[in-house]
């Protein structure tokens, strides 16, 4: 079903709009992937984060026409709708702060068995920029992007104060993109 | 606050990581505009984390692919439905409430009518043939009837000829020819006489058909005196079978007179028919 050829952004995003099923197919095929590793990275659960999933191309599907390619990439316009997906399922799931931290106390301990669980992508270079993070950088990135938390509740799970929230983020992914320049 | 500090406040990462207050999101969307070099640092940093992002990429299950595939296609089965429906809306003039079917629906309901069709069509054969099949039955069961009443008809008029024949062929018969009278020259009849029983028998060889209020009678003349001998009908093969009449001991002539229905006392001499001598 993979198209042997490849569509650039504008194109992709003109067949979407001409409603273009073949177009759809190529999309899914090259960003799912992506898509569904941050899903399951919020939901830490194969079966909703396959909803989610399923949620999330429907939207872009019946909502192409609201994206305006001026204000950035389709990628981040899609990352967007996922992550806005699947955290609303989550807060649906699980509204309390308990349950989020429940959720990433588990999640800080299932890094490595996550690794050997899923067959990642890009699962060598995943490991290399993880085992360079530390378990504090990693912690941040994931509470604010994966779980949706605020600066607020970062501060209270983390036991730091509120003003530090943003520099720890700021040197995580500091750190994050040197790793990512060497890999 | 200058380019500068927006990229050292930790703003830009606090918002490509989701984390920004929505008044600090606003803040930095003003300054994306305002500064280039504020644009381009939250589109490095950004990209950064999306290369995170897809760095936990995992392979959906296939399912999801295959239920979105379906889906759409029959989303858009629906739109191009609706747009057509639309369209024959405008032209008619009529706006008329849409509902929206499924294509999958559409195509149930489009096979659904297809095999009413088909059924109703096999019943309106299957009925024709029946009807056939019933009046072929009836016409045929008609012949049936026809044929074995036929049958009958033959065979009790056979056993009426042999009756006639055993009668002819008793021994102590004693035939009495009447040829036509002078006005009736082709008339011809014939008497029977059981000379031993004396029932007498008639044979009308050719008689013409009477008019329907007349009928013929027969008469014995006994020493010079008519003594009827009882009326008789032309029945379809009347030249085939004896008509037993009344019985008689004594006789010289016979005859045969067309008379009222019923008969008369006394022969009509005019009428007479047939005449033979019985000594």
């Amino acid at each position: 079903m993979e198209s042997a050829f490849t569509y650039t952004e504008s194109e992709l995003v003109q067949g979407l709009k001409a409603k273009d099923q073949k177009v759809f197919g190529y999309l899914y095929d090259r960003y799912s992937p992506a898509l569904y590793g941050v899903a399951m990275k919020v939901l830490n659960e194969e079966s909703n984060a396959g909803d989610v999933l399923q949620e999330v191309f429907l939207k872009i599907w019946r909502n192409i026409d609201r994206y305006d390619e001026s204000k950035g990439r389709l990628f981040t316009w899609m990352l967007n709708i996922t992550r806005n997906t699947a955290i609303d399922t989550l807060r649906s799931k699980a509204h309390k702060m308990e349950q989020k931290i429940q959720v990433l106390g588990d999640d800080v301990h299932l890094y490595t068995t996550n690794l050997t669980v899923h067959p990642s992508v890009d699962h060598l270079g995943l490991s290399k920029v993880l085992e360079k993070l530390t378990k504090e950088q990693r912690v941040i990135i994931d509470l604010a992007y994966y779980k949706g938390c605020t600066q607020e509740e970062i501060s209270k799970v983390l036991e730091i104060p509120l003003g530090t929230v943003k520099t720890r983020m700021r040197n995580a992914i500091i750190q994050l993109r040197n790793l990512l320049k060497i890999s | 606050m200058g380019a500068s500090s927006y990229i050292s406040s930790g703003l830009i990462e606090a918002y490509i990581s989701g984390l920004a207050a929505p008044q600090e999101l606003q803040e930095l969307e003003t300054a994306i505009v305002q500064y280039p070099e504020v644009a381009s640092a939250v589109e490095n940093c950004r990209l950064g984390m999306e290369h995170y992002i897809m760095l936990h990429s995992v392979p959906p299950p296939p399912v999801v692919k295959q239920n979105l595939i379906r889906i759409i296609a029959d989303e858009e089965a629906g739109r191009l439905n609706r747009i057509e429906t639309e369209e024959t809306q405008i032209i008619e003039h009529n706006p008329v409430r849409k509902v929206f079917v499924s294509s999958s629906w559409r195509w149930a309901a489009v096979a659904a009518s297809l095999l009413l069709l088909g059924s109703v069509l096999l019943n309106y054969i299957y009925f024709t043939k029946e009807s056939e099949y019933k009046a072929r039955y009836n016409t045929l069961l008609t012949t049936n009837n026809s044929l074995t009443s036929e049958e009958n008809s033959y065979r009790s008029r056979l056993e009426q000829i042999k009756h006639s024949l055993d009668i002819v062929r008793n021994p102590s018969m004693k035939t009495v020819k009447m040829p036509g009278t002078k006005p009736f020259p082709t008339a011809m009849a014939t008497v029977y006489w059981n000379q031993t029983s004396k029932e007498v028998f008639l044979l009308p060889n050719n008689l013409p058909t009477p008019a329907p209020d007349k009928q013929y009678q027969l008469w014995a003349i006994v020493d010079g005196k008519p003594v009827d001998m009882g009326v008789f009908s032309l029945t379809s093969n009347a030249e085939e079978l004896l008509q037993k009449m009344k019985s008689i001991d004594n006789a010289q002539m016979f005859a045969i007179t067309l008379e009222n229905k019923g008969g008369s006392p006394v022969p009509t001499m005019e009428q007479m028919y047939v005449a033979g001598k019985a000594s």
